[in-house]
């Protein structure tokens, strides 16, 4: 396991230039940790404006993946808003790809549950005579 | 582990549904996944709700902020709300009609010995769309203030877009009640007692559709919820199945988001500038 680069929380509070990731953030809501970048087997994503409510989600949904070593998720401070996503995954593929799928199959399992409630809705409408 | 196969697909059985409450359980799915839905009806569903009040003329005995406050807590009609704008998303200055709904209130009280009430029904909306809700025409409203003679409350007040992160008033949601494996089999919770756990904790009443364990059951330490039972209860701004779909086009919004996000930031590996004309 590469523990050798930063992810630390405060790692961007130091010195201002090399704040580049940060001020990325200010139109995007999606951004690398400084220094998560050296290994792309191991990153640190973080999100600014989700919480617990997305967190927890992508975070079960990435390690269904069979390349995924590990993968968590924490909120490093309350007053701080934003999310960070660990992901290390084997040679055979990277951090930011096991992302990009985790968010696809979250967004297909969320479209089939949301398609799910939609028909027991219109089969209880149908059963009870509801227009 | 695949996330479609048959065994894992997804159901959804409602168990009642009325104009402001919903009974359904999910099953087949994850923790992390129901409790996404719960944590977003609650919380980041958008409704529309008084968010600014001018006081023009104000002698009632309560105080300006105290009567702003309990106008902010009054339902509105929030049906069309996917119609409106945020107003941070809004090219206008302060509010406009495709941010913002007027509502106005203007009341005095002119007999003698009696007290007026001042309620919701007061209240008179710019946009039909967006109105105080009632139950019918025998609903006597909702009870803002109480004015005696000579005493006359009149404001103009500003309802906006917003999610319940922000202030509970956005809230579509009374309650959420969430309740998974009623017979602690997987012993996620530990009952406090002082001699018989089934003397002294009654069953939910979601004990009913879930599977009691046999008296010789053995402990499965591998077993995960997945059978999830919702009850919702709406304040009357929006049926209670259009939060529930609400919540998912929010989590499906949420996630599109983060992938157009990913896109744009494409990783700047190598100190590679990353392209911002995507947006
Ligand atoms: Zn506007």
């Amino acid at each position: 396991m590469d523990c050798s680069d930063n992810t630390d929380n405060n790692s961007n509070n130091g010195n201002p230039e090399e704040n580049s990731d940060f001020e990325i953030s200010d139109i995007l809501n999606f951004y690398t940790e400084k220094g998560s970048v050296t290994d792309p087997q191991s990153m640190t994503f973080s999100i600014s404006g989700e919480e617990h409510t997305l967190g927890n989600a992508l975070r079960y949904i990435i390690i269904q993946h069979p390349e995924v070593e590990y993968c968590g998720y924490s909120i490093p401070h309350p007053s701080e808003d934003k999310l960070n996503i660990r992901i290390q995954t084997t040679e055979n593929t990277t951090a930011i790809d096991a992302m990009r799928k985790g968010l696809e199959d979250l967004k297909s399992l969320c479209a089939k549950i949301s398609e799910t409630f939609y028909k027991a809705n219109r089969d209880f409408d149908e059963k009870n005579n509801i227009s | 582990m695949d996330l479609f196969s048959p065994a894992n697909k997804p159901e959804i059985r409602i168990q009642e549904l009325t104009g402001e409450r919903i009974r359904f359980i999910l099953t087949n799915t994850d923790l992390s996944m129901a409790n996404a839905l719960r944590r977003i009806m609650i919380s980041e569903v958008a409704t529309i709700a008084i968010d600014m009040v001018q006081f023009d003329l104000n002698t009632s005995v309560l105080a300006d902020e105290f009567i702003a406050h309990r106008l902010g807590l009054i339902p509105l009609d929030s049906t069309e709300a996917d119609k409106i704008k945020y107003p941070r998303d809004c090219n206008c200055s302060g509010a406009c009609k495709e941010c913002s709904v007027e509502l106005n209130l203007h009341v005095k009280c002119t007999e003698e010995d009696t007290t007026k009430d001042v309620t919701s029904k007061d209240l008179v909306s710019h946009d039909p769309r967006f109105t105080p809700i009632t139950e019918g025409p025998k609903d006597a409203g909702i009870l803002i203030a109480k004015l005696r003679k000579g005493q006359e409350i009149k404001v103009k007040c500003i309802a906006k877009k917003g999610v319940a992160k922000e202030h509970a008033k956005w809230s579509p949601c009374a309650a959420v009640a969430f309740e998974y494996d009623p017979f602690n089999k997987l012993r996620h919770t530990h009952y406090w007692i002082e001699e018989d756990e089934k003397k002294e904790w009654p069953q939910s009443k979601n004990a009913n559709d879930d599977f009691p364990p046999l008296d010789d059951e053995i402990f499965d330490f591998t077993a995960k919820p997945n059978r999830f039972y919702f009850e919702i209860e709406t304040i009357g701004s929006m049926k209670p199945e259009d939060i529930v779909m609400n919540a998912f086009k929010k989590l499906l919004e949420k996630i599109s988001s983060i992938q157009m996000g990913l896109h744009s930031n494409d990783v700047p590996i190598n100190g590679r500038e990353p392209t911002r004309d995507v947006f």
